[in-house]
């Protein structure tokens, strides 16, 4: 997969994971475990499953931020290549410009055209040392001003997508901790592939010019350097291609006959007038000169262009994995899904808003009446009636409904005492019990039996407790239900 | 084999919402002091990759038990009937109002699930529980009492003598308080009402265990990540010609502060997500959120470092910068460099102890100028977020979904955490780095989370 589709799901990544935050997580959980069951093909492979969730979620999303970075990225690549061209072109041009009188000084072209390569690569080599080092983290950044991948970024920088939002995202400072290797080897990637194309620039002038003209090499030095010194200095750096091309390692007579004097007037050695057949043997310098810019300039290159292309690669997966939410995102996808939440949403409850059971306390009712124990309210009849007299209520008779009474029971009591006609029944009830609808179908059917404006009062006993003002308020609440404006109810208060 | 299912019946606000918010950790069920909150039957599956596990079914209470035993004893002939009897009530009364409830509530236990009845121990035994429990008794099903403690006061001894007579099982739980260990204790205890239910509420209570380390490193990374964002947070903006600098600058410090605490707003968000907690309400106070809040005296006095801690830390980082020095002399120093470190970084960490973060104004490219506010500097910072976010954590983590009152947030002194010198070095070492905007971040970040997660 090429690495500027890494580089558009980075950018998306990016933007998507910061959006997603925003998200209901359990909704995130559902949606990614599927995802992730989905590809469980690249389960030990997390760049690919995190791009394998963007897949899924671009079907939903639109994604131009990642295509415009890498249409940015690709044009960036494209002026960087033909710079590089076009620069290699006109240096070779430069060194390699012949008009008839002054040869070529074959030293100047592999000066100017190999060595500057070489002394950059060693700076290549040291910038890319690793930045965990303190010393190198220092040194590799010192060449940065030399490096035409900076210059891609400031032009990224300024054509491109502000902030965090396009591919300048990659050397953001907010995101340089996650980035900066990533960063580091697209700005190596962009340089090498101006210095490919530069190489690339220049091999072709050198071939335009050998094919299309005469061109005529010497070499001279203010030295006392005799020719097999120079020879074999020559034939040292031709070692790497002598196998492959014999031809192109120039021989001892080239060397002492392409020796160029400048007190003999500009001429070769021993030779007052150049004869057709040594121009012919000047120009055979070409072949070394070629071999030379291939093999220390193109090749090596070559080999870093290609190690910056993987290591970006490397480095973007690896970014891809580690960017904020990220970790969590493959989490999420790896875990299984385990839910314990309901399967439904629950049913409303409508709690009553008519509260005219409620009565205000202190009140004082001065009733003679029949209590009813309900459901076995523990407590001593003294006791109960000395605190019911408190509130003026004289308990004439104690009564059992409920509990262990049968519904028929219940009946026969409520039949025989509304036959008596009391002033009022007074209803005693555990208060931390909440009122069943089983005792509201017993006051349904006192009220019935009774005269509609017989006082009905429930006694909230808690013992020795004081009635919590809790279970009070769910007394008044559920028994306003009935909307019987005569029922009341109470918290039988402590004893005096 | 189909999964187990439990119902979850017994009287009207006796806490089966509460139990079943807390085992299911659903903060979506509703729970009020009025009975009949629960107006119809509610299933809360386990699921694992959509495998159901085991069920839980929370029921409306009893509403007319005495009638429906009534019914049921005069129309069963034996013993032998008494469950088809209960079948018969439910399937004669199906569409009865008169009992819907207690219709509701059987259905399930008739359909195989295991019972389980729920009481308060903290108020007295009644005789009205009798006719309900023999009910349940009568349809045969394998069941468990459960004693929920709702308040104070204790009747567990009483309920436990009336519970024997007719459950085979009796436990006490607290819905309110009952930390994870107890839920999956629970779950277990549910496998004893019938054997072949064991091995499926093992499986579950072995994910459950699972899950709750995942949520546990989970929160310990997002903690992790906030730490690091807050340190490395930068706030920048382009001043414009007219602009006065001071104003600039403060209200530009002032936007910092608040980006800072929204990091942690988010970040307490988060952690509330993993563990479920969606609709919690926090007791903060929102006005003096900002001064009152991350950045108050009180907060920093609690999470902070002393100024002891303080200089102990900046003395440490002073030192391991001086230490390069005598490692390039390899040693010729006398370990100068790191004693003058150590002194430098110990006076530093004094004299900027109040200071909260560099504010630098930048030449821009383009011309103009840009003031910047950032990344953290002050040296008790971290700790201050790490403190707050570690008490909001471990309130989280303890709090049951049954519990619906707020979280108070207000720390006080014996809930905060404190981190002992090894592991408060191993900290600095990291947030150091991170000041640094170290290129290994994610590898910062994942030591960060595994230091939280070992406290």
């Amino acid at each position: 997969m090429a690495h500027s589709s890494l580089l558009a799901d980075l950018v998306e990544l990016n933007e998507v994971l910061d959006a997603d935050s925003a998200v209901d997580l359990e909704q995130r959980k559902q949606r990614d475990r599927a995802i992730g069951i989905d590809s469980q093909r690249y389960r030990n492979r997390p760049a690919a499953q995190v791009r394998a969730w963007l897949q899924q979620y671009r079907v939903t999303t639109a994604h131009e931020n990642g295509l415009r970075s890498v249409r940015l990225y690709h044009l960036l690549c494209l002026v960087l290549v033909i710079a590089g061209l076009l620069a290699g072109w006109g240096l070779a041009r430069t060194v390699l410009s012949y008009d008839g009188r002054q040869p070529i000084n074959i030293v100047n072209a592999v000066v100017v055209l190999v060595l500057p390569q070489i002394l950059l690569l060693l700076l290549w080599l040291l910038a890319m040392l690793p930045a965990r080092l303190p010393l190198f983290s220092r040194t590799g950044a010192m060449p940065g001003f030399l490096n035409p991948g900076r210059l891609a970024a400031h032009l990224a920088t300024v054509f491109g997508a502000k902030g965090r939002r396009g591919l300048s995202m990659l050397w953001d400072p907010e995101q340089a901790a996650i980035l900066a290797p990533a960063a580091r080897w697209l700005f190596s990637f962009w340089s090498q592939l101006f210095a490919f194309s530069f190489n690339v620039g220049a091999l072709a002038a050198a071939f335009f010019l050998v094919t299309f003209s005469d061109l005529a090499f010497v070499w001279s030095t203010t030295l006392s350097i005799s020719n097999e010194a120079f020879h074999q200095l020559l034939v040292s750096l031709s070692v790497p291609w002598s196998g492959l091309a014999p031809d192109a390692v120039p021989g001892l007579d080239l060397v002492a006959g392409s020796r160029y004097y400048r007190l003999d007037e500009g001429s070769l050695a021993g030779t007052a007038v150049l004869s057709p057949r040594q121009a012919l043997e000047l120009g055979q310098w070409w072949p070394f000169l070629i071999a030379a810019i291939s093999t220390y300039g193109l090749l090596p290159r070559l080999l870093t262009l290609v190690i910056s292309w993987y290591r970006l690669r490397f480095h973007l997966r690896k970014a891809l994995c580690n960017l904020p939410g990220a970790p969590e995102l493959l989490a999420r996808m790896n875990s299984p899904l385990i839910t314990t939440l309901a399967a439904e949403p629950e049913q409303a409850f409508a709690p009553a808003t008519d509260h005219t059971a409620r009565t205000p306390g202190n009140t004082h009712y001065a009733l003679r009446c029949p209590v009813i124990h309900w459901s076995g309210v523990c407590g001593y009849p003294d006791e109960i009636s000395r605190r019911l007299e408190a509130m003026g209520i004289e308990a004439l008779d104690f009564l059992r409904a409920g509990g262990r009474q049968t519904t028929a029971q219940d009946i026969d009591l409520v039949t025989s005492l509304c036959k008596q006609k009391p002033q009022g029944i007074g209803i005693l009830v555990k208060s931390w019990e909440p009122p069943l609808l089983d005792f509201l179908d017993f006051l349904r059917a006192l009220r019935r039996e009774c005269s509609a404006k017989t006082p009905l009062v429930i006694l909230l006993w808690s013992g020795e407790d004081t009635v919590r003002a809790a279970d009070l308020e769910t007394w008044q609440a559920t028994l306003a239900q009935l909307g019987d404006p005569d029922l009341h109810v109470e918290a039988v208060g402590q004893a005096a | 084999m189909s999964a187990p299912v439990f119902a979850i019946v017994g009287h009207p606000n006796k806490g089966k919402s509460s139990i079943v918010s807390t085992l299911s950790q659903d903060e979506s069920v509703a729970i009020s002091p009025l009975p009949g909150t629960t107006v119809d039957i509610r299933r809360y599956p386990m699921t694992v990759d959509g495998e159901v596990l085991y069920e839980l079914i929370d029921t409306p209470g009893f509403q007319r038990a005495r009638a429906a035993l009534e019914w049921m004893r005069g129309h069963a002939g034996s013993a032998v009937e008494r469950s088809d009897t209960v079948r018969r009530f439910v399937d004669e009364h199906r569409h009865d109002s008169l009992f819907s409830a207690e219709c509701s509530l059987l259905e399930p236990v008739l359909a195989g699930a295991g019972i389980l009845y729920v009481v308060d121990g903290s108020r007295p035994f009644g005789e009205e529980y009798e006719a309900e429990m023999e009910i349940l008794r009568w349809t045969g099903q394998p069941s468990m009492a459960l004693i929920n403690m709702i308040s104070d006061a204790d009747y567990s001894a009483d309920w436990n003598k009336a519970l024997g007579q007719y459950f085979r099982i009796v436990r006490v739980f607290d819905a309110m308080t009952a930390d994870f260990e107890r839920r999956v204790q629970l779950l277990l205890a549910f496998g004893e009402l019938r054997e072949e239910w064991r091995g499926a509420l093992e499986k579950a209570v072995h994910i459950l265990r699972e899950e709750q380390a995942r949520r546990h490193t989970l929160a310990a990374r997002v903690i992790a990540e906030t730490l690091a964002r807050t340190l490395t947070h930068v706030r920048s903006r382009r001043l414009t010609a007219d602009e006065d600098m001071a104003t600039a600058r403060d209200t530009l410090l002032q936007e910092y502060k608040q980006d800072l605490v929204a990091m942690e707003q988010h970040c307490r968000d988060e952690v509330e997500q993993i563990y479920n907690h969606r609709k919690l309400e926090r007791h903060e106070p929102r006005a003096l959120l900002l001064d009152e809040d991350l950045f108050s005296q009180q907060t920093w006095r609690l999470f902070g470092l002393t100024r002891r801690q303080l200089v102990a830390t900046g003395a440490l980082g002073g030192a391991a910068a001086g230490s390069v020095i005598d490692l390039a002399v390899h040693g010729a120093s006398l370990l100068l460099g790191s004693g003058l470190g150590a002194v430098a970084g110990g006076v530093s960490a004094w004299l900027t102890a109040e200071r909260i973060a560099n504010v630098r104004m930048l030449g821009h490219a383009l011309g103009g100028k840009e003031l910047s506010v950032g990344p953290m500097r002050n040296l008790n910072f971290p700790y201050v977020v790490l403190g707050r976010a570690l008490l909001h954590w471990r309130m989280i983590e303890q709090r049951t979904h049954a519990y619906r009152g707020p979280l108070e947030l207000t720390p006080r002194p014996e809930q905060v955490q404190l981190i002992d010198a090894t592991t408060r070095r191993r900290f600095e070492k990291r947030f150091s780095r991170l000041r640094k905007r170290d290129n290994r971040r994610a590898d910062l970040v994942a030591s960060l989370a595994l230091l939280i997660e070992q406290i």
